[in-house]
């Protein structure tokens, strides 16, 4: 891969203060849910570690694969998409529609070869700051544990 | 015979001012190869034929053909399989489309008819003689079996007879059983595998173009703003395009293979489509090609899906 | 230099001895894909005999992907890059004939005017080619009818003709005879002269078709039916252009990441739709007709009045790979071989 398509490489650089290198996430978080447990998580002063880099979108249903495709063609580490937990998505069924389409991913991102270790998906309410906390750490974790994602032109 | 009946029917439809135009195989530019023919004329339905080279899936002309006013078209059960999801995704409607379904055991892979004795430059015609194709030259006659020339998605395929038709010609067709698909080196390190696949890709987009399932008036690569793929053909964007056409695919991909056929640089670009259709069917109980299912794949739910999340704590 | 001949069992020791003076590009093979020319390296097996469906050598000429200029503005200064190739001998082995006259049109569109190309002008320059004659030729092809195959000869710097266990190479420039200096070479006898003459006539005459000459560029018509008849089957793939040895459109594009900018050229082609698309939402060819039928008329006739040569070289990679069937050949018996029979009636 070219450095020209890589993510910022400022996004994979070893921590000052524990020298263990940092993966660059990829969130796609729904707006209702997600977003705002999120929120809740830093508002809270919950500490998580600071390789996630947040896109918001409406609802998980708007999460379109190609997201999460192009977030491993750029070189992200790790891609996670969160949402409304099933029945309470603000749009009435926009996570139902996402659970399949996400579904169909982790099984393309699997007929391509990627680890799905490198792929998170998650229900996350707005009062579950914790648990999205817990997330970001745990998949930092795993994706230590991974190492850096080579590309997908590797 | 099959392609005395084809003649017929098309006939038949032209002469009542059923149809405008029928849609079928003509002979190609050599005995090899066919070509799309659009007939308009009944005394021109001698131009069509039926071979063991018709391999076209010539739905991929509808979206454009049978828009306003109703065409007639030959269609192999495969290629009935495409019109099925034009239909169920509202690219086509069934009363602009009549079907000349025909009974199929395969069609044959030319460039596989290298192999061996035969000369290309010298066949004069191909024909089946039971599970074995005949291929004749000036000269000679050969029989080569089935299993060796047969299009690579026609090995695993058993659907023989039409699903939908309006007229239905020749019979189910076993030409050979117990075939499989083979991608040498899929079942390896399929990161490693498919970038060297992607390598080569010189981003002509033959597959995409050759799909009646790619029916999208303006493709996602072609998009300027947003950029989701880069013209550049580098593996990476390479890997963008085929990676978001298969996911684009899925629930809509008959498996016809032609993706597979057109690349000049040989990448199998099917297989991915196909893998993701064969979890399809047996997550969620849906087939493309299926005429009962009235909803697309993706554009549906059950409130009792496979649940994707992980559930960690 | 006289012609001479060398056992393939030679061939790769000439090689390793060429790759000592030379930067070697010749096409490897890629499994069931067609091979690719690369620049290659101690071990490799290239294919030389031409038996093999290859890429065209513009792959290496004008690469599918280049870097023109790169602009750095990470360091806090404004730093700009032009990577031009690197400057070396290079030589290009194992190219069937007609793909090596093919480089004989890309040079007309890239140097020949009044702009030189840079980028491509290096890898161009210091560049000798060899071409090959293959023992068996190819079903698609038909380079006598498009041209007089014998001025092809003044092109390349040496031709190889495959005689089974050996080529009979003829050399046609210093270029040629500097590359071929040392090589474990034996002196010709007659026999294997008529070998090579009979293969040369095979050649000339392998898919010979009923028009040539002036009536290939002269009746190609504007307003012929035959553009719509493409157009209703074409399904707008580029497949032809892409591998075609001659076709040259291309792209430039610019991307940026953070703090740099890569302008970057790429293939494009008349084929496709957002081709002629403007800015302002004007498509001048709006649907596929013009699109067929600019891309055949370009071919024999445009470059013909702009650079005297014909911009096809009768490969036959069009034939063999078109997705719907659109035989060349049958197009230029309809635009050309009919006119000239009505004429002949007259």
């Amino acid at each position: 891969m070219s450095e020209q398509t890589t993510v910022e490489k400022e996004d994979t650089q070893l921590n000052e203060q524990t020298k263990e290198w940092q993966p660059s996430i990829l969130a796609i978080l729904c707006n209702w849910c997600s977003y705002a447990g999120a929120d809740l998580a830093g508002s809270a002063r919950m500490q998580y570690p600071e390789t996630v880099r947040i896109v918001r979108v409406p609802c998980s249903g708007r999460a379109d694969p190609m997201f999460v495709l192009k977030g491993f063609q750029k070189g992200f580490d790790g891609v996670m998409v969160l949402g409304c937990h099933p029945g309470d998505c603000h749009y009435a069924k926009g996570n139902y529609y996402a659970r399949r389409r996400i579904a169909m991913t982790q099984d393309l991102l699997k007929a391509l070869g990627i680890p799905a270790e490198r792929f998170h998906f998650e229900w996350v309410s707005a009062s579950e700051g914790n648990r999205f906390s817990a997330l970001i750490k745990e998949f930092t974790r795993q994706l230590q544990e991974l190492g850096p994602f080579e590309g997908v032109d590797r | 015979m099959i392609q005395d009946t084809i003649r017929q029917e098309a006939k038949k439809a032209l002469e009542s001012g059923e149809v405008r135009m029928v849609i079928g195989w003509g002979a190609g530019s050599v005995p090899f190869k066919t070509t799309p023919v659009f007939v308009d004329n009944p005394q021109d339905t001698d131009k069509l034929i039926w071979n063991p080279a018709c391999t076209n899936n010539l739905a991929v002309y509808l979206t454009k053909l049978a828009r306003d006013g109703k065409v007639g078209i030959v269609a192999k059960p495969c290629d009935v399989r495409s019109i099925v999801t034009l239909i169920r995704e509202k690219q086509v409607k069934r009363e602009n489309v009549f079907i000349i379904g025909v009974g199929c055991g395969g069609v044959v892979d030319a460039t596989s008819l290298q192999n061996g004795d035969v000369k290309l430059r010298e066949i004069t015609s191909l024909e089946w003689d039971g599970g074995d194709l005949l291929v004749t030259t000036e000269t000679t006659k050969t029989k080569l079996s089935a299993a060796a020339v047969l299009r690579e998605q026609c090995k695993e395929c058993d659907d023989r007879t039409p699903s939908v038709s309006d007229v239905s010609i020749g019979e189910a067709v076993v030409r050979a059983s117990d075939l499989k698909i083979e991608i040498p080196g899929l079942s390896e390190d399929r990161q490693k595998y498919w970038a060297e696949q992607f390598s080569r890709c010189i981003r002509c987009y033959a597959c995409r173009q050759v799909c009646p399932a790619c029916y999208c008036e303006t493709c996602f690569c072609d998009r300027i703003e947003p950029k989701w793929t880069a013209k550049k053909a580098t593996t990476d964007e390479a890997w963008m395009f085929h990676a978001t056409r298969a996911m684009h695919l899925v629930g809509r991909c008959i498996s016809c293979g032609e993706c597979e056929r057109v690349c000049p640089v040989g990448i199998p670009a099917v297989e991915l489509a196909r893998e993701l259709n064969a979890i399809a069917k047996e997550r969620y109980g849906f087939e493309a090609g299926d005429p009962q299912a009235d909803k697309p794949l993706l554009g549906n739910y059950q409130e009792n899906d496979v649940d994707p999340a992980h559930h960690s704590e | 230099m006289a012609d001479k001949l060398i056992g393939k069992d030679k061939i790769g020791d000439f090689l390793k001895a060429l790759m000592s003076k030379y930067t070697v590009v010749a096409p490897i093979e890629r499994g069931d894909a067609p091979a690719e020319f690369q620049e290659i390296a101690d071990g490799d097996t290239p294919v030389l005999d031409g038996s093999k469906n290859m890429m065209p050598p513009k792959d290496y000429l004008l690469p599918r992907h280049e870097v023109l200029v790169k602009i750095d503005m990470s360091g806090g200064e404004t730093k700009v890059e032009t990577p031009l190739p690197e400057d070396k001998p290079r030589v290009i082995m194992g190219a069937w004939l007609p793909d090596a006259q093919g480089i004989q049109v890309l040079d007309r569109v890239f140097l020949d005017r009044k702009f030189i190309d840079p980028y491509y002008a290096r890898r161009r320059e210091n560049l000798a080619l060899v071409a090959v004659i293959p023992a068996e030729m190819r079903w698609s092809w038909f380079c006598g009818s498009v041209d007089d195959v014998d001025t092809w000869k003044a092109g390349v710097d040496a031709l190889m003709y495959d005689l089974g266990d050996k080529f009979y190479v003829e050399v046609n420039s210093d270029k040629g005879a500097a590359l071929l200096e040392g090589a474990p070479m034996s002196v010709v006898s007659d026999v294997d002269v008529a070998a090579k003459d009979k293969l040369w006539t095979e050649f000339k005459n392998t898919g010979l078709l009923p028009f040539a000459g002036k009536a290939l560029y002269e009746n190609l018509a504007w307003d012929d039916p035959v553009w719509g008849e493409i157009a209703d089957k074409c399904i707008a793939c580029g497949m032809c252009s892409y591998m075609c040895p001659t076709c040259t459109c291309f792209d430039i594009q610019d991307e940026t990441c953070g703090n740099c900018v890569e302008r970057y050229r790429c293939r494009d082609t008349c084929q496709f739709e957002d081709f002629t698309l403007m800015g302002h939402g004007h498509n001048p060819r709006s649907t596929q007709l013009p699109r067929s039928r600019q891309r055949l008329l370009h071919k024999f006739r445009y470059q013909h009045e702009q650079f005297g040569v014909v911009g096809c070289t009768g490969c036959g990679r069009c034939v063999e790979l078109c997705p719907v069937n659109v035989d060349i050949r049958e197009v230029l018996c309809r635009t050309c071989a009919e006119p000239m029979e009505q004429a002949a009636e007259n």
